[in-house]
């Protein structure tokens, strides 16, 4: 991902930048995108509101908005410079109301940027954002609300980083190399695609302890259509996971060794399903 | 010859049978199958397909009682034997004594899969060390090269020929295992260099487009994927340097072959069965699994390993 523009209705989108004054265009573009679409918008970030509006001016367009109720912007000065956890549920809830409001006042979706970095710099914290990003995940897929979140590289760990971008269907991070995401097909949990090898699932078992992704039937059962490798590290990280949890964890993917390796290695914690 | 090397265990028993004819075959291990089972042996035989059948044939009721195994599809590549057909119908029955018929060496052996069949014959002795356990090994001395015959005399610490029972003079199963350890030549390919974790992934997709290339299809262009990922990640993990993939065909297989420079000192890797709730050494054992033949050298200076894929 280079840019922020013509990202899809539904898109979810992990954005991170070493360059203040770089983020507050790639807002603006994102922000910008979606008036063209007829949405109203939203910037969330730190600072005080005229510093706010200062940094998405930069954009033609955007202070029209801003003026006729289009756009709006908030501070998260009122959270604490600290950071909060987020109230994962409450959040989506209320994003849910802004999206109705929207929608009754005429608009056609509802879109919001957020600085989000104040809110995933400590464990507890990081812990209830993820969870967060999935809830937000699930209610877009249905929901015309779409979101960036930018993270300030130079203030979060590598680690972290990969377990943001691993959570959203876009992001412009070299990241994790797999995505973990609410699944629009029911019955699934979430959705899983890219590759798992020894080298990012300690991320993916991270992330899966964090986000808690809901149980079908009393099995984790991951949408997997699109993981496109999956090696025997992977598989007994997510056996060891699935037991940590005392579900099953069922795999359901088109990627052929996924079920080779489930049948030489004793996994009692995975189960592999084959899907076209 | 070193004094390990010779020594007799006092419980594993590793004879080779040397046979002539279907009639001293049968003359051999029939009553080894019979006389296992009065004793309430558990008892498993591991011979390629016809001779299967001929087995079969001569135990008439008995062979119900024996697990049978046909040794060119379970130990085609003779590199998985040892923990997917032996150990683990021996473990599976750790209470009592085991015998087991196996036949890893037939006529129909290539002389690319003959190194790594001696090899397995010779490491068998150390992966049973102490067991309670019967290995018989037939050999045809009507159709092997007289080479053949004379490793097995070094692979066996015992030795069967019609009646006779006698200790082997020529046991030295280290000897054949370093014998065979020969260096397998840099093959003139476009290899693709992994230096850091990053780069595996770039490596394994260079792995499945020359495979395609070269005819491999379906699920076993998974498998070779799994099989170049689990190279390269151990070369990552147990050597300091790069490592250099290349994948080319080769008399009807496609060979995945990975050089770096470490040394691998453990003559099992790869030959022992998954520990439940273990992680290590899989690796190597599930290249073992999901290629047709594998074969490896190893020295102060380097090692390479070749996963076959029949094409």
């Amino acid at each position: 991902m280079q840019h922020t523009r013509d990202l899809g209705r539904h898109d979810h989108v992990c954005w991170s930048y070493d360059d203040r004054a770089d983020i507050g265009l790639h807002v603006a573009e994102f922000l910008l995108d979606g008036l063209e679409r007829g949405q109203r918008v939203r910037y969330v970030g730190y600072g005080n509101a005229e510093a706010l509006t200062e940094a998405v001016l930069a954009v033609d367009g955007i202070g029209a908005a801003l003026t006729d109720g289009a756009a709006e912007v908030t501070s998260l000065d009122a959270v604490g410079p600290g950071g909060a956890v987020i109230d994962a549920r409450g959040q989506v809830r209320s994003y849910a109301a802004a999206t109705d409001q929207a929608l009754a006042a005429g608009y056609r979706g509802f879109r919001v940027a957020t600085e989000a970095t104040s809110l995933v710099r400590g464990p507890e914290q990081l812990t209830a954002f993820l969870h967060y990003e999935h809830l937000v995940d699930q209610y877009m897929a249905g929901h015309p609300f779409t979101a960036l979140c930018a993270y300030d590289r130079t203030r979060l760990s590598e680690q972290v980083l990969e377990q943001l971008a691993s959570v959203h269907p876009s992001t412009n991070l070299p990241g994790a190399g797999f995505r973990l995401h609410a699944s629009a097909r029911p019955g699934h949990s979430a959705q899983l695609s890219g590759e798992i090898d020894m080298f990012n699932r300690d991320v993916l078992v991270q992330v899966l302890d964090r986000v808690r992704p809901p149980a079908h039937g009393g099995r984790l059962v991951l949408d997997a259509a699109d993981l496109t490798f999956i090696d025997h590290r992977g598989l007994i990280g997510l056996d060891a996971y699935a037991r940590s949890r005392d579900t099953t964890l069922v795999l359901r993917t088109a990627f052929p060794g996924a079920a080779r390796i489930a049948d030489l290695l004793d996994l009692p914690g995975v189960r592999v399903e084959p899907v076209a | 010859m070193s004094a390990i090397d010779t020594q007799r265990d006092p419980l594993f028993v590793h004879p080779a049978l040397f046979y002539g004819s279907d009639e001293e075959y049968l003359a051999g291990l029939v009553p080894f199958v019979t006389d296992g089972l009065e004793l309430g042996h558990p008892v498993a035989v591991a011979v390629p397909g016809k001779r299967l059948d001929l087995l079969r044939d001569a135990l008439g009721d008995a062979a119900r009682d024996v697990t049978m195994l046909d040794m060119a599809e379970e130990g085609r590549n003779p590199g998985r034997i040892i923990p997917r057909v032996l150990r683990r119908f021996a473990d599976a029955r750790q209470d009592r004594h085991v015998r087991i018929i196996g036949e890893p060496i037939w006529a129909g052996r290539s002389g690319v899969e003959y190194p790594a069949c001696a090899q397995h014959e010779a490491l068998i002795n150390a992966a049973f060390t102490g067991r309670d356990v019967t290995i018989l090994c037939p050999y045809d001395t009507s159709a092997l090269d007289a080479a053949a015959i004379e490793d097995a005399r070094q692979t066996h610490p015992v030795l069967w020929e019609g009646d006779r029972r006698y200790d082997s003079e020529h046991y030295a199963p280290d000897r054949v295992v370093a014998r065979y350890n020969a260096p397998l030549p840099v093959a003139d390919e476009d290899a693709f260099t992994v230096e850091r974790p990053a780069d595996v992934s770039a490596a394994r997709r260079f792995a499945v487009r020359r495979a395609r290339e070269l005819g491999l299809a379906g699920a076993r262009l998974a498998d070779l994927e799994l099989i170049a990922g689990e190279l390269v990640t151990n070369s990552l993990l147990h050597t300091s340097g790069p490592c250099r993939l290349g994948v080319w065909a080769e008399d009807g297989h496609l060979v995945c072959e990975v050089r770096d420079g470490g040394r691998l000192t453990d003559p099992l890797a790869g030959r022992r069965p998954p520990r439940a709730g273990g992680t290590s050494g899989i690796g190597l054992l599930l290249v073992n699994d999901l290629a047709d033949l594998v074969r490896l050298h190893t020295a102060a200076d380097g090692t390479t390993v070749r996963a076959l894929l029949r094409l």
